[in-house]
């Protein structure tokens, strides 16, 4: 399993991680991003991809 | 349009966006925006405070509105039209996030950052061109060939073939003009050669793959799907006809901001590593996509206001980036801490290529400041209409040579 954080105070809810990796991260109603803290290591290239195309780069791994 | 059963319709400003005269940057907007976050137009509603939006540019309830603009131009059929209605910009749901995630990789920002090297070198072509002179025609000698060029070296094209690149991309560009009927004619030819163009760089790297960014885009796969040979040339003709003029006007607008605020442009010389702020700084106060179309795909409610099934939205993006109420000093300021702009969109449609924009200005922007002492205009400027994509046509600049 493998960890994320995202910071709130950057993230602007542009959902392109949730376009990424559709598994981990996703868009409410409201259009305000909800995301698994913890995730299976099948889905870490996903994961990278979506760290990747954040426009903001809000995303990191914690280790 | 339900902006009819809005409350206080009286005091809701109308602001007539189609206007040759309409100016972003006027007293007319920012009373509009002291009395309501909307304004109505003679087109939908056209919101205008940052805070309003930073959110509806993210709400589920608006999709792309662009897709209708052919049709709005009594355009409905031919190559461009065909290729509008596939593209990345106007596609949504699944459709879009498909391509969207066969198009990322290529767009990684660590790959981008191996291009650096090559930006800088060609500004500094560029710039040693005019250098000796004192004076040059800033977006013909060096927004137009700079923006053109970082694009042929993104694709791995030769940068000789630049000015057939601009040529295209700039006809294709009439298509979002007031006169794309007239134009529609020209406007397919020139889709029709840069698909030859695509196609043939396509079968290319399908043949001799190798590590540049066509390759990646050729080679991406997820989930064992991959782009057809279509949809890979309607993603490059989508590059070159999204990529060039935005950066060639933005430059563009970077100069006048700067020649408005030379205290900054001292600063930004003096201390180049300031060129990524310079970027957002200029994109804020003085954005080449003036609005960001939407369309409601439900009726709803949104402030008070009721939004019906497609009403067309304008995100007004230098009206946000100068709002008072989100930037209380919403001057041009390096060292500033403020908040995002939306110069690029957002949401998901967020501009697929901002990685590589903001790395070639970023680049460009220091070096330029670093050469050219106090630039000031000598007269002959020409202006794009402030409605949609604005800029420099023509910007004749005078300054002294530093190095
Ligand atoms: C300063 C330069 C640029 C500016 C100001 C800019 C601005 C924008 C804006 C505002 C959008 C969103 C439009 C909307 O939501 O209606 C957008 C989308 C897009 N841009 Fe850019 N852009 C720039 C450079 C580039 C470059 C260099 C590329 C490609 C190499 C590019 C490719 C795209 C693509 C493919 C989209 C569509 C994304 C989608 O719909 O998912 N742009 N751009
Ligand atoms: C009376 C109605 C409208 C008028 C007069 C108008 C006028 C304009 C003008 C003058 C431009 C700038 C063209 C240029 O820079 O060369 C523009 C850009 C644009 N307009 Fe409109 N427009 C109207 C309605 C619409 C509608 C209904 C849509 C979509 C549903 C739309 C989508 C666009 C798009 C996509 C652009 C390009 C800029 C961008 O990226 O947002 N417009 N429009
Ligand atoms: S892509 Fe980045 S900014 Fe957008 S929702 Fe995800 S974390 Fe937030």
């Amino acid at each position: 399993m493998s960890q994320i954080t995202v910071d709130r105070k950057l993230c602007d809810n542009h959902g392109q991680c949730a376009i990424a990796a559709p598994k981990v991260f996703s868009m409410n109603d409201e259009g305000v991003l909800e995301f698994e803290e913890i995730f299976d290591d099948a889905l870490l290239d996903e994961v990278e991809e979506a760290i990747d195309v954040c426009p903001v780069q809000a995303i990191f791994v914690k280790d | 349009m339900s902006v009819e059963t809005a409350p206080n319709q009286l005091n809701v400003p109308y602001l007539d966006i189609s206007d040759p005269s309409f100016a972003m940057q006027s007293e007319e907007l920012r009373n509009a925006r002291e009395a309501s976050w909307y304004a109505k137009t003679n087109y939908g509603i056209a919101v205008l405070r940052y805070e309003e939006v930073s959110k509806l540019l993210k709400s589920p309830k608006l999709i792309q509105g662009s897709a209708k603009w052919p049709a709005h131009n009594g355009v409905h059929g031919g190559l461009f039209f065909d290729w509008w209605t596939k593209n990345l910009l106007v596609l949504e749901g699944e459709d879009h996030h498909r391509i969207r995630r066969l198009l990322n990789p290529a767009f990684s920002p660590r790959l981008i950052k191996d291009l650096v090297p090559r930006f800088q070198a060609l500004a500094n072509e560029l710039i040693d061109e005019f250098i000796d002179s004192g004076s040059c025609e800033f977006i013909g000698d060096f927004a137009e060939p700079y923006a053109t060029r970082v694009l042929t070296i993104l694709l791995g094209i030769p940068e000789s073939e630049w000015p057939t690149i601009a040529r295209l991309a700039s006809t294709i560009g009439l298509a979002l003009g007031v006169t794309f009927k007239q134009d529609l004619d020209k406007v397919d030819a020139a889709v029709a050669e840069l698909y030859d163009y695509a196609e043939d760089l396509i079968k290319d790297r399908q043949a001799n793959p190798g590590e540049d960014f066509v390759s990646r885009l050729v080679l991406a796969s997820r989930d064992g799907d991959k782009l057809n040979d279509e949809e890979l040339r309607n993603a490059l003709v989508l590059l070159i006809f999204g990529g060039m003029d935005t950066t060639r006007n933005q430059l563009g607008l970077a100069m006048q901001s700067f020649m408005r605020n030379p205290e900054q442009w001292e600063l930004l010389s003096a201390r180049p590593e300031l060129g990524a702020k310079a970027v957002e700084e200029v994109m804020r106060i003085n954005p080449t996509v003036t609005w960001v179309t939407r369309e409601a795909v439900e009726d709803f409610t949104y402030q008070g206001l009721e939004i019906a099934a497609g009403t067309t939205v304008h995100l007004f993006t230098q009206a946000s980036g100068t709002d008072p109420l989100a930037f209380p000093n919403p001057e041009l300021d390096l060292l500033g801490e403020h908040p995002a702009h939306y110069g690029f969109g957002g949401g998901v449609h967020h501009c697929l290529g901002h990685f590589v924009a903001r790395a070639d200005m970023s680049e460009a922007l220091p070096l330029l400041a670093g050469r050219l002492g106090n630039p000031h205009l000598t007269g002959g400027d020409e202006w794009l209409p402030d409605s949609g994509n604005t800029g420099p046509i023509r910007l004749p600049i005078g300054f002294t040579k530093r190095i």
